[in-house]
């Protein structure tokens, strides 16, 4: 399970988190959302150390992780594994060496045994066509799952996703919702989606929390919000350009 | 969001974005120096960690033959043009002299010594800290604009282990041997413009070269001279390459910074050992 | 290969074969490179007399290019010249013992060929690098796409003005190169060699030919920086990323074109003038 407590972040002169709480329960698909540049992505870039707050706690299976040095943040990485928004593989490496990588360094498998290995589970993603290619090489989407298919070599229990169908045509996007659903329903995988695309949001999310302007804005079902009489999170959840909401 | 860039680049930065809205030539050069002494102060923070990770063998074996090889494919044309071209230059120069004096066994000794502790050393240097140090510098901006070093971190695994302590012994090792080959180019080079222009037959300047009046001592000298060369450059592009912000102008602003850096550091180095080393 | 092998298989070119045509890819796009970048040249030399004008833009370019490489310039000439003089002395103190031969020497190579060459190849790296730099992100953010929209070519106002300026700075900061070169040294010379300034500074075997030549060489190498960096900042691609690569060839090139020229003027130089 993993908490926040009152997280605090400010960058320069901008006051980004100003006190966000809340839980995330296992093996649920839990979305955070809000319009650009509100701090979602912030948000989890702490989970994994890659930001550390001005204040607050954050508990991962019972262990407050925020003031853990780089040392004591790998082991924790590997429980919590992360795909960045442009999905981020290492251009020097073909796609079947991206998804080898972890497995080299983390399970001590030789360069052969975890290259089989890299395959199955580009197999799994449907991309072992294209595992000798090079990242530049592949559309959004074709990087995009094998990001996916690198971050599961680890086995971890939580995966957070930073904009997963952002820069996705619509087929593309409707596929990596499905892989992230089937994670959490046949893995029992907590995923973290930060996003917001409304259709991914409708069709897979089990809890949604909403940012706005630094803070939470409510937190519950997809039917606790098309049900909310709030009329930011009205404008939001029906994407209308006009409206309270300031972006 | 430049966390990565934070955690290579010393704290102090904000400060000097504040130190330059104040006016006045005092201010600005007082601001420089805060900079320049902000940059010496994190490539030595860098060139620590690495020097913890390589003392316990703790680099990347694939990523280490990867770099060895590119960077040494890289280099070759250009050491081999700009060697030739130098060694020529060199006789060229040396000519008027030579002839004044009518000094042509000399020509051989004087070729060598300029060589092999100087002009070899300083060039190949230079070349390959724009041909191999620039391009690690823009490589690992480009990475840490597109957050592959933080996707890198949080895939637990260690940055300097995995990229830059292959750069920093591939950038070394390359230039060692590119000198070596340099300087074997440049005295080809020389030689035959020797022969070209002042008749200085070839036997006569292998003579020259190994009369007596050249050692092995030579040798090491300009070897030494590679050696620490190597190491600034490598510190040097590592670092600007992991402390750039701003996007892909600051990769522009990075290779700028290096290839600075690198150059003056070499000279300033070069007088160094030269005096030490006698 | 076998008539079976060339019926049957796909073009498959031996490796012999296949090495040929990458060096003659090679060429080609060497011959293309310097085909294009003599046009720059040519063009660049046409706007100087033919092209707008434009207020303050080639004193704007020289002041920054002064201001950008004084410091390093200076830095870095000051230890070449202790740096020389000391490397010449000791050399010279096992072959030669009269040490008043050192500065004169000094002196001629200096303002023969050492200042000019080694603050062009400086200057080579740091305003070669900032013009790839800037216009190479002019590039990716379109803007030079804009001018030629306006029917103005990017020639005109982007290279024309620091060609200028670069000719202009680059003698003038060569010039002061070679007075900080001279300076150190002589002080080098003092302190280790106990060589009296007056004796050091002994101009008698610099003549005309070499201050002519050393000359030629500051216009040349002034001349050849912002046109091989402009041209590698103008050719920049792959989106932003590229801005890096762009400044990266612009810093190579120059280098290679100023080690190409040094050995061309000098070679000239001495088949012309002679000892």
């Amino acid at each position: 399970m993993i908490s926040f407590r009152n997280l605090k972040k400010t960058f320069g002169t901008k006051e980004v988190l100003k006190g966000v709480s809340f839980d995330v329960h296992d093996g649920e698909v839990f979305f955070i959302i809000g319009a650009s540049g509100v701090g979602k992505s912030v948000l989890i870039k702490h989970l994994i150390g890659l930001i550390a707050p001005d204040d607050g706690e954050i508990w991962l299976d019972g262990e407050e992780i925020s003031r853990f040095d780089e040392r004591r943040m790998y082991d924790v990485r590997k429980k919590c594994a992360m795909v960045f928004q442009h999905a981020t593989l290492f251009d020097s490496l073909t796609c079947v060496e991206n998804v080898a990588l972890p497995l080299r360094k983390h399970k001590g498998l030789k360069p052969k045994e975890a290259a089989a290995e890299a395959m199955r589970r580009l197999a799994q993603v449907q991309m072992e066509e294209f595992a000798h290619r090079h990242p530049p090489e592949l559309g959004d989407g074709m990087r995009k799952r094998v990001a996916i298919a690198r971050a599961l070599t680890m086995d971890p229990r939580y995966v957070l996703f930073d904009e997963p169908t952002t820069s996705l045509d619509p087929v593309s996007a409707r596929r990596v919702d499905k892989l992230i659903r089937e994670l959490s329903d046949t893995l029992g995988v907590t995923s973290i989606v930060v996003s917001h695309d409304l259709t991914s949001i409708f069709s897979i999310a089990d809890r949604i929390v909403m940012l706005y302007r630094g803070e939470v804005r409510l937190l519950g079902t997809p039917d606790d919000f098309r049900r909310a009489n709030d009329p930011i999170i009205d404008q939001f959840i029906h994407g209308r350009a006009t409206g309270p909401m300031e972006t | 969001m430049g966390s990565t860039s934070d955690s290579f680049a010393p704290a102090m930065s904000s400060n000097s974005e504040a130190v330059n809205a104040t006016s006045g030539p005092i201010a600005s050069m007082g601001a420089s120096f805060l900079g320049i002494a902000e940059t010496v102060g994190g490539m030595a923070m860098l060139f620590g960690r690495i020097v913890k990770r390589l003392a316990s063998f703790s680099c990347d074996g694939p990523e280490l033959w990867r770099n060895l090889h590119r960077m040494g494919v890289k280099s070759l044309p250009i050491v081999i043009v700009t060697a030739l071209f130098t060694g020529a230059i060199m006789v060229i120069q040396a000519s008027p002299i030579v002839e004044r004096y009518g000094a042509q066994q000399l020509v051989g000794w004087a070729a060598g010594f300029g060589t092999l502790r100087e002009i070899g050393p300083l060039l190949t240097a230079l070349m390959i800290s724009g041909r191999v140090g620039a391009n690690n510098t823009a490589e690992l901006g480009t990475m840490v604009v597109t957050e592959q070093v933080d996707a890198l971190r949080a895939l637990a695994i260690d940055p300097i282990e995995f990229l830059i302590a292959p750069r920093f012994i591939g950038i070394v090792v390359t230039l060692s041997l590119t000198t070596i080959y340099a300087d074997a180019l440049a005295l080809v080079g020389a030689a035959y413009t020797g022969e070209i222009l002042l008749g200085v037959e070839p036997t006569t300047f292998y003579h020259g070269l190994t009369g007596g009046l050249l050692g092995i001592g030579d040798v090491l000298h300009g070897l030494i001279k590679s050696v620490f060369f190597g190491v600034l450059m490598a510190v040097s592009s590592c670092y600007f390459g992991l402390t750039v912000r701003g996007g892909a102008p600051g990769v522009g602003r990075a290779v700028n910074a290096t290839v600075v850096a690198s150059a003056a550091g070499i000279f300033v180095l070069d007088y160094f050992i030269s005096f030490l080393l006698g | 290969m076998s008539q079976d092998a060339a019926l049957t298989s796909p073009e498959r070119p031996s490796p012999s074969t296949q090495r040929v045509a990458a060096l003659g890819a090679l060429a080609i796009e060497l011959a293309r490179a310097g085909r294009d970048l003599y046009g720059v040249f040519v063009r660049t030399l046409f706007y100087t007399v033919r092209g707008r004008y434009e207020r303050g833009a080639v004193l704007r370019q020289m002041y920054l290019m002064g201001n950008q490489s004084l410091f390093f310039l200076t830095v870095v000439m000051g230890f070449i010249g202790m740096i020389l003089v000391l490397q010449g002395g000791l050399q010279a103190e096992r072959i030669v013992p009269d040490p008043t031969l050192i500065g004169s020497t000094y002196l001629e190579l200096l303002i023969r060929d050492l200042a000019a060459s080694i603050g062009a190849l400086m200057l080579a790296t740091r305003v070669g690098a900032g013009i790839a730099a800037e216009i190479g992100s002019m590039v990716v953010t379109e803007q030079v796409d804009a001018l030629r929209m306006c029917a103005a070519d990017p020639i005109d106002y982007l290279i024309k003005p620091r060609f200028i300026a670069s000719v202009v700075m680059t003698t003038v900061l060569i010039i002061w190169s070679a007075t900080i070169a001279t300076l150190t040294g002589m002080g080098t010379a003092y302190l280790f060699f106990e060589i009296s300034p007056n004796i050091f500074f002994d101009l008698r075997l610099v003549d005309f030919g070499d201050l002519s030549v050393g000359l030629v060489k500051c216009l040349a190498y002034g001349a050849a920086i912002p046109i091989v960096s402009g041209y590698c900042g103008l050719s920049t691609y792959g989106g932003s990323e590229g801005v890096g690569w762009a400044t990266t060839r612009a810093v190579v090139n120059s280098s290679l074109a100023v080690i190409m020229l040094n050995f061309f003027i000098s070679g000239a130089a001495f088949l012309l003038i002679g000892a």
